[in-house]
């Protein structure tokens, strides 16, 4: 009975459960995957139902109150079951009148039976909901309820002490943080169990490589994934009764994206890339050879990374290393790959300075830049982020990577940058973006809440905790415990007064102009 | 988590135990090895102990004079102060006995009718601060200096003090010469007796006119309440108290049970906190809050059995990020102080409260959504100014970006006299080891790793003070400090 309802177990009030149920499924998306594969059942069973019947009116109203009968009619049916009165022939009618008050507990009750008795449930439901329909006053079709009655036996053994236990239940199950809960359905992939066949080998090891954080940072993963399509285009054959351009681009690169879409949500430089391609497949002459059509595109991505990324990267390290004086004192957060090359070069130039390196939990990424710049010579202080105001006492200018700029000037980076821009900003030392222009978005953002990226929060996890060691104090047991949840975002939105300049391949910017030259670098690339 | 400890690890629970089977010099020189070691941390721990210690000191004080009680006090606060300077609450808790005792000996005197109700200002200003060990640079010229009174250079009893006396003689040497002109005025007060003894003015002329009396009316006239100014404590006046054993036992007896009632509001500092918690959350907010601190558990539970709310907690990344955990997980199961039972409490989320944990990074991101703020200090400084964990700056200022109110929850015993001329030097440096594991050979050899424990925040960044005697606004505490300290018990 509970899943045609709705596998929503939390249904505080009877007649949220009772609207629920036409349309469970589809609040079924919050709870675990074991409701919604029940929903998935119970909407497979709800179709068989009406088929059968043959009568079944759109009405939303007449819908609900059928299945209120329904319901109830059940209700009656268990009831009777349970106090051994066999054959429930007055049950449906007085079900039908009344007897919802403890639907609430039953439907919940039941949830925990398990998956096949659910599934049990769900036919014999669908049986029920069809004697019941057609017997609307008087019910003598014995036969089929007592079909459904000789499974109903299994699920419905009574635990009295889960009956208290399901509110906790419900509870326990809330691990996402409300604030953030559009966000949970981006998924991440650690395996390749599932993938579709169509995914070349380079992106499956991609997608695995990103998801693992083996590959992080915004320009890195837009590199890779090019390159990887690289080789997935040279292994690309067209089919006989189509062309190229019209077939690569939805057919062919399209699952490999999806899968990268699934190991772990993309980065916008990956995303304008991924425009960038797709355009340029689309304006392949269809006559031109196979061969000569994937040489070009190859050329054509080559040229992409060199122009946007690897030229650009070096102009940009080039103009901001200018900036870099004699005993200037550096500061910078996590690992930015344009900082990291403006400091190597400003070092070779011979500027005199020094760097502090400020890092967070949980992915440490500044203790890798403060290697490499210690291995090249440089003097390197690190610091985690409690110690930003200490450092900020001691900064004169601020470096910070991107992740991508907003048309609205600000900066979409790693968390914990904001805070860093803050601290500089008080203490009014400039604050410099690195950022190429393929990492431009035309969205906006006034805040880090609405859009972000979720990562799981088993990553905060303490290595012992993660183990699943239980050790009294961790976090071991965190997913047991009600009301708790961990939250760890991976990027935060620093507002625009906090820049003072953002460095492009173009030149120096202020915040404010970079919507204009996000159309100038798209303009350049849409070939009239 | 071995449930068997071969020997128990030092910190306040085997201190007390020392203190109870040993003599005071001995466990005087524990507490001092303790304190340096930082095997005792954190306030709260620091000032119990410090309070048990003194209250043995006072018990086994065996001489009759108050002078020499108020010395000892003093010497074994200066020795307890320099083992740790940074663990304000030593120092705090050593001059709030010396108040008191000084309290109860002028309370005794002003009944005893023998002894000159009014005696020279052995006053100290209070612009003469100059905390022991730690480097200050005080300017002649600052405000609180010209408005107030100036040691007189007589032999005081705080002749013994440090060379602060010396840098604030000369200023005063100075002053008088340029202001000793008029006469001095007449007061209310009884026995005006000839100049040698400096009269009681109570108006503000007669202290321009009479440099050498401190001025009731100048703020904050530390140590009294009484519009009439109350003589300063001075080995003079003691030494024509006649010798009344029975008073003098008094005396000590008195000391005895203010320094119990000390331990009290140190026990109950943190239920008096509490009580006001409802004022002040209302349902439905979220608040952020960040380390493993008592105080404001507490504060958050009184609050979370009436109303729900969400609270956000930031880890403290490296330094107490493992307390941080323990207490979302479990709350306090027992007590690091004593044995008392009632140090237990629950976590929220056993209460129903959703408590969502987040790394230090995030509290900007966050911070939009965030409807109050709540911090815990290490110290509270006089001028509105906190000491907190490492992050608390961070917090603070992102609040204050967002327009969110900032309220800091501790008990008065944290309120310190000491005015931050130097706010560097408040600041205390932990393990390196915690940033970045010795173990990394590279990063230890090349790179240089700071820890600093500590934030200090400025007044202008926190709203509110809630303390075991209320609300306050940052602007008030220095009434508070005049309330519980005397003006020459801050120079110890």
């Amino acid at each position: 009975m509970a899943p045609s309802v709705g596998g929503d177990p939390a249904a505080p009030t009877d007649t949220a459960a009772s609207q629920s149920a036409p349309d469970g499924s589809s609040k079924a998306a919050i709870d675990g995957a074991q409701t919604s594969k029940t929903s998935a059942i119970a909407s497979s069973g709800k179709q068989e139902n009406g088929v059968a019947n043959g009568e079944t009116k759109a009405s939303g109203a007449e819908a609900k109150k059928r299945a209120k009968a329904e319901k109830a009619a059940k209700r009656e049916r268990e009831k009777a079951e349970r106090a051994g009165a066999g054959g429930t022939a007055a049950g449906p009618q007085a079900s039908e009148q009344g007897g919802q008050s403890s639907g609430a507990l039953k439907p919940t009750q039941n949830q925990q039976k398990g998956q096949k008795d659910r599934q049990g449930e769900a036919k014999a439901q669908a049986q029920a909901q069809t004697s019941s329909k057609d017997a609307k006053a008087s019910h003598k079709r014995t036969g089929s309820v007592s079909a459904a009655n000789a499974q109903r036996p299994l699920a419905l053994r009574r635990r009295p002490s889960q009956s208290g236990g399901q509110a906790k239940e419900s509870k326990q199950i809330v691990k996402e943080v409300g604030l953030f809960g559009h966000l949970y359905n981006q998924p991440r992939r650690y395996t390749i169990e599932g993938a579709s066949k169509a995914v070349h080998p380079a992106v499956l090891a991609l997608g695995l490589q990103m998801s693992s954080y083996t590959i992080c940072g915004s320009s890195a993963r837009c590199v890779a994934m090019l390159l990887a399509f690289k080789k997935a285009i040279e292994a690309y054959s067209t089919p006989k009764e189509t062309s190229l351009p019209r077939h690569m681009s939805s057919h062919y690169l399209s699952p490999q994206i999806d899968f990268l879409k699934t190991c772990r949500p993309i980065s916008v430089s990956m995303g304008n890339a991924i425009r960038w391609l797709k355009d340029q497949i689309i304006h392949i002459d269809p006559d031109t050879d196979d061969g000569e059509a994937k040489a070009e595109l190859c050329a054509g991505i080559d040229q992409f990374i060199r122009e946007r990324i690897t030229v650009a990267g070096s102009a940009i390290a080039a103009s901001a290393s200018t900036k870099i004086k004699p005993g200037d004192v550096i500061l910078t957060y996590a690992k930015s790959a344009l900082v990291e090359q403006t400091l190597l070069r400003a070092h070779e130039a011979g500027t005199d300075f020094r760097v502090i390196v400020l890092d967070s939990r949980p992915l440490f990424e500044g203790k890798n830049l403060a290697r490499a710049l210690a291995r090249a010579g440089l003097r390197v202080q690190y610091m985690l982020l409690s110690a930003a105001p200490h450092a900020a006492k001691e900064a004169t200018t601020v470096l910070l990577g991107a992740h991508a700029m907003m048309s609205n000037g600000r900066l979409c980076s790693r968390v914990g940058t904001a805070v860093v821009a803050m601290l500089a900003h008080a203490r009014a030392i400039p604050v410099i973006v690195c950022c190429e222009s393929v990492k431009f978005t035309d969205r906006v953002a006034l805040d880090s809440i609405v859009q972000n990226e979720i990562a799981p929060s088993e990553e905060l996890l303490l290595p012992s905790a993660a183990a699943g060691v239980a050790d009294g104090g961790s976090l071991a047991k965190w997913k047991e415990t009600p009301g708790l949840q961990l939250l760890n975002i991976m990027y935060d939105v620093t507002p625009a007064e906090y820049i003072d300049m953002v460095v492009t391949e173009f030149g120096f910017l202020p915040p404010s102009s970079v919507p204009v030259v996000h159309r100038i670098s798209t303009e350049r690339d849409v070939r009239t | 988590m071995p449930s068997v400890m071969l020997a128990p690890t030092p910190g306040i629970a085997t201190f007390l135990k020392h203190l109870k089977h040993n003599p005071v010099d001995a466990s005087i020189e524990n507490f001092v090895s303790l304190l340096k070691r930082r095997q005792i941390r954190s306030s709260r721990p620091c000032a119990i102990a410090t309070t048990h210690l003194l209250l043995k000191v006072v018990a086994t004080f065996r001489d009759r004079d108050v002078a020499k009680l108020v010395e000892r006090i003093r010497s074994v606060g200066q020795q307890l102060i320099a083992a740790q300077p940074r663990e304000m609450a030593v120092g705090n808790i050593v001059r709030r006995v010396l108040g008191l005792v000084r309290e109860i000996a002028e309370d005794d005197a002003d009944e005893n009718p023998d002894s000159t109700s009014m005696g020279d200002s052995g006053y100290l200003p209070y612009s003469n601060l100059e905390p022991s060990g730690l480097p200050t640079h005080f300017s002649n010229f600052s405000p609180p200096k010209h408005g107030s009174a100036l040691p007189q250079k007589s032999g005081l009893s705080q002749s013994d003090s440090n060379g602060g006396d010396d840098n604030s003689g000369q200023g005063a040497v100075a002053v008088e010469k340029q202001l000793d002109r008029r006469p001095p005025l007449l007061t209310s007060h009884t026995s005006y007796v000839a100049s040698a003894m400096a009269p009681q003015v109570t108006s503000l002329f007669g202290l321009l006119s009479h440099p050498h009396t401190p001025s009731p009316t100048a703020t904050p006239p530390l140590g009294t309440q009484s519009p009439v100014m109350k003589p300063g404590l001075t080995s003079r006046v003691l030494a024509t108290i006649p010798d009344a054993s029975a008073a003098k036992v008094d005396i000590k007896a008195e000391v005895l049970e203010g320094i119990r009632e000390l331990l009290d509001e140190l026990d109950q500092a943190d239920d008096q906190i509490a009580a006001y918690a409802l004022d002040h959350i209302h349902s439905n907010e979220i608040i952020l809050t960040h380390t493993s601190s008592t105080t404001v558990q507490r504060f958050l539970l009184a609050a979370a059995r009436k109303r729900k709310f969400t609270v956000i907690h930031a880890e403290a990344y490296p330094n107490d990020y493992l307390e941080t955990h323990a207490t979302i997980m479990q709350g306090r199961q027992k007590s690091a102080v004593g044995d008392d039972e009632d140090e237990r409490w629950s976590p929220l989320t056993a209460l129903g409260i959703t408590v969502i944990m987040i790394p230090d990074s995030a509290v900007f991101a966050i911070m939009s959504r965030v409807n109050k703020v709540i911090l815990s200090p290490h110290t509270v400084l006089a001028n509105g100014g906190l000491v907190a964990a490492a992050g608390a700056l961070t917090i603070a200022q992102a609040a204050s970006v967002h327009k969110t109110p900032v309220i800091a929850v501790s008990g008065v015993y944290k309120l310190s006299p000491v005015y931050p001329f130097d706010t560097e030097e408040l600041i205390e440096y932990g393990d390196a080891g915690r940033v970045a594991e010795f173990q990394d050979g590279e990063m230890v050899e090349s790179i240089e790793v700071v820890n600093p424990l500590f934030d200090y925040v400025s007044a202008d960044l926190v709203d509110l003070y809630i303390t075991n005697l209320g609300g306050h606004a940052p602007s008030y505490l220095y009434r508070i400090v005049a309330d519980h300290y005397r003006a020459e018990d801050v120079n110890l």
